[in-house]
């Protein structure tokens, strides 16, 4: 009788993920959730995040005139507002109304020929409530001053006699573009405080990943459950492979479609919608090593519990909660602000490491070199929550 | 071969297992040598699955120790358990898998090599006749099928030790043949087989030699022979016949070995040991006292009589 050759843990584990997946995916049900609600879940952060942080601004200039034109084309000009042009007031407003724009800005027909006229006209800014908008406006003020400064040198050129107010205006124009400009350079001082934050990219994207990620990999535990269950995890034993590896094994299975869910959501965000997730690569390295660490807590769920009523519905209520007090839900900073303690307590949680990795590549535009604390201590989240399943499930196979 | 002797592929001693103040198995030790079928015959909850789970590796024992080809085997170690091959009770198998994928996957944890791990699956395939089938998953099987199959996996990598454990429970008649001559045909092969049972045809028929275990402890071990000889038990010879019986049954009570006679309805009972031995003088003498005999019955006593002797109840108590 032949003793076969010695096989490697390492092909061993790969073999029991490699089948762990095999078996997900042969259930229909699962072909939902492995592929189908992070597709949704793409299409709500694109929805939500999506577009950049470029505020929307939309322009009704029907009728206006060529100044009109100009001023709306100054407006466009402007960094970072992303312009669109609406053919009348109401939809400018309803567009407004459903979130869909930030603000709007009316330039009322008959503008152009009002102000060469000589006449005042008014122009009318519909908002939102938020920052963003006040942003807006002061980009409007500012292109109805560079405006109105050429408007006063024409109308004192011609009120002079020396050329026509057309005329004059063009030069002032030309002027204008060559003459040197006073720049008010900004600079960011101090940590920001998040309610500055509200509509751009940090305060859910990542947060809801992080979410998502570990809810979904904790549902690695009904299949070692059901392992357990079948009487295949203890034959597994009986085999030369030990706990530890058919534990790395059904834990690869799991973290192998946490990684495919989490960067197809990353990438897919950010390539349909623009959805800015900072450094890919690091951004990368956040989802690895955050996926390692719920796996392997779904794993220590399937150790610890009998059935899969337990680990689904306990499951849950311990994503949720962990995602709660790790940040996913009420924003780091604030806790930080109004409660230290909680602050402290919430970096028990994996969820805390992860936002404030990705806090610090998106709106610090950090490297993978500048999350690497975050890193360490996420592995080493994963490692001891390892090292506790494997334990576990070592209790659960051979001494019952 | 002694209990110490190196050529045994199991020798196990001294295993002990409790859970709080229940000892479930109490000091069972044996051997097993290369080629021999050893049975742990036993009634449910006698111990026998609790042993199998300390010498496969896959519970913690108490105290005890389990040395497979040489080699301790515990619950840590992959050497030793390279070479055994482990049937479970409960069938282990993945549902959602075909018989193919199942032997495969059991396979690769075996370590076999992928081109060998192919042909070997084909031929197990064949030996649990289910070839026609492996395509089909495992939860499309019948209850037979499905213990074929896990009988399989058992057999896959070639182990020098196979362990059974009641592997025809539940089984129709039919599957159940089909395992019966598998073990034999191991057992011819080379392969050390421990089976455990409660049935006692089961263990007559495939076993060298039987543990009696009854209440976590082996309380007689050896051949059939042995053990029948052991609690004295005699086989029976029952005779049809017509004439003066009393007179055939005082010259046959005068022959060595006859432990006693009693006349029956229609003929006599003989108590004897190794009866088939004696058959011939027994036949002769009776005939000799002028009885004529129409038919000849030879009984062996069974391990069911000795398992209700030596315990004091029925196996399937």
């Amino acid at each position: 009788m032949g003793v076969p050759e010695k096989g490697c843990d390492a092909v061993k584990a790969l073999v029991i993920g490699a089948n762990s997946v095999r078996r997900l995916l042969r259930d229909r049900a699962n072909i939902f959730f492995v592929f189908m609600l992070p597709m949704l879940l793409i299409l709500v952060l694109g929805a939500a995040f999506g577009g950049g942080s470029d505020p929307r601004m939309g322009i009704v200039a029907e009728g206006s005139g060529r100044l009109g034109a100009e001023l709306a084309d100054s407006v466009r000009q402007t960094e970072g507002v992303d312009v669109r042009d609406y053919p009348d007031k109401d939809a400018l407003v309803v567009a407004v109304e459903r979130g869909q724009l930030e603000a709007g800005l009316i330039i009322p027909v008959g503008y152009d020929d009002t102000l060469r006229g000589g006449g005042s006209v008014a122009l009318e800014f519909v908002a939102r409530t938020d920052p963003t908008s006040q942003a807006l406006r002061n980009t409007v003020d500012s292109a109805a001053v560079r405006q109105g400064t050429l408007l006063r040198a024409a109308a004192f050129a011609e009120s002079q006699g020396v050329m026509e107010f057309s005329d004059a205006l063009e030069l002032a124009g030309r002027v204008a573009e060559a003459s040197p400009e006073v720049l008010v350079t900004q600079e960011a001082v101090g940590e920001p405080f998040v309610f500055q934050r509200l509509g751009t990219f940090d305060m859910g994207a990542y947060s809801q990943l992080l979410l998502f990620i570990f809810l979904t990999s904790m549902t690695g535990s009904s299949a070692l459950i059901q392992s357990r269950r079948l009487g295949v995890s203890r034959r597994m034993l009986a085999t030369p492979t030990s706990v530890g590896t058919i534990l790395a094994g059904e834990s690869l299975g799991r973290l192998a479609v946490a990684l495919v869910q989490g960067l197809f959501i990353i990438f897919g965000s950010a390539i349909v919608f623009g959805v800015d997730w900072g450094d890919p690569v690091a951004a990368a390295a956040i989802v690895i090593v955050f996926s390692m660490g719920a796996a392997a807590t779904g794993m220590l769920m399937g150790a610890v519990f009998k059935n899969d009523q337990q680990a689904g519905g306990l499951g849950v209520v311990i994503g949720l909660g962990l995602a709660a007090l790790g940040g996913c839900m009420l924003p780091l900073s604030i806790m930080k602000l109004f409660s230290p303690g909680l602050w402290r307590v919430a970096h028990v949680t994996p969820h805390a490491w992860g936002i404030e990795a990705f806090e610090e590549i998106i709106i610090r535009d950090g490297t993978v070199a500048d999350i690497g604390l975050q890193l360490a201590i996420l592995a080493g989240f994963a490692a001891v929550v390892f090292v506790l399943a494997t334990w576990r499930l070592r209790v659960a196979l051979t001494r019952s | 071969m002694g209990e110490g002797s190196p050529e045994a592929v199991l020798r196990c001693e001294g295993l002990r297992k409790s859970y709080g103040g229940l000892v479930a198995v109490d000091g069972v030790g044996f051997h097993i040598a290369p080629g021999e079928t050893y049975g742990l015959l036993g009634p449910n909850g006698a111990g026998k699955t609790t042993s199998i789970s300390m010498i496969a590796g896959l519970l913690e024992r108490d105290a005890g120790e389990v040395m497979v080809a040489g080699k301790p085997l515990t619950t840590r170690s992959t050497d030793a358990k390279r070479v055994v091959g482990l049937v479970p009770q409960d069938i282990a198998i993945y549902p959602d898998l075909t018989a193919r994928e199942n032997l495969s996957f059991f396979g690769r944890l075996y370590g076999m090599p992928k081109v060998e791990l192919k042909q070997r699956v084909a031929e197990v395939l064949e030996i649990v006749g289910l070839a026609d089938r492996a395509g089909d998953r495992a939860e499309e099987y019948s209850g037979g099928m499905k213990r074929r199959l896990n009988i399989g996996i058992g057999l896959l990598h070639r182990p020098r030790l196979l362990i059974l454990d009641e592997p025809t429970v539940g089984v129709d008649p039919q599957s159940r043949n089909a395992i019966l001559e598998s073990v034999e045909r191991l057992s011819v092969e080379g392969m050390a087989v421990l089976y455990t049972t409660h049935y006692m045809e089961e263990a007559e028929r495939l076993c060298d030699r039987v543990a009696i275990i009854d209440s976590g402890k082996i309380v007689a071990e050896g051949t059939r022979r042995e053990l029948v000889e052991l609690v004295g038990q005699h086989d029976r010879v029952r005779l049809t016949a017509t004439g003066d019986l009393k007179a055939a049954v005082d010259a046959a009570c005068a022959i060595d070995g006859v432990k006693g006679a009693d006349v029956i309805d229609g003929g006599i009972d003989f108590l004897a040991d190794r009866a088939g031995d004696r058959l011939i003088e027994i036949l002769t003498k009776v005939g000799a006292s002028g009885v004529i005999v129409s038919s000849v019955r030879v009984e062996e006593p069974n391990l069911e009589a000795v398992f209700l002797h030596l315990t004091g109840k029925a196996l399937r108590d």
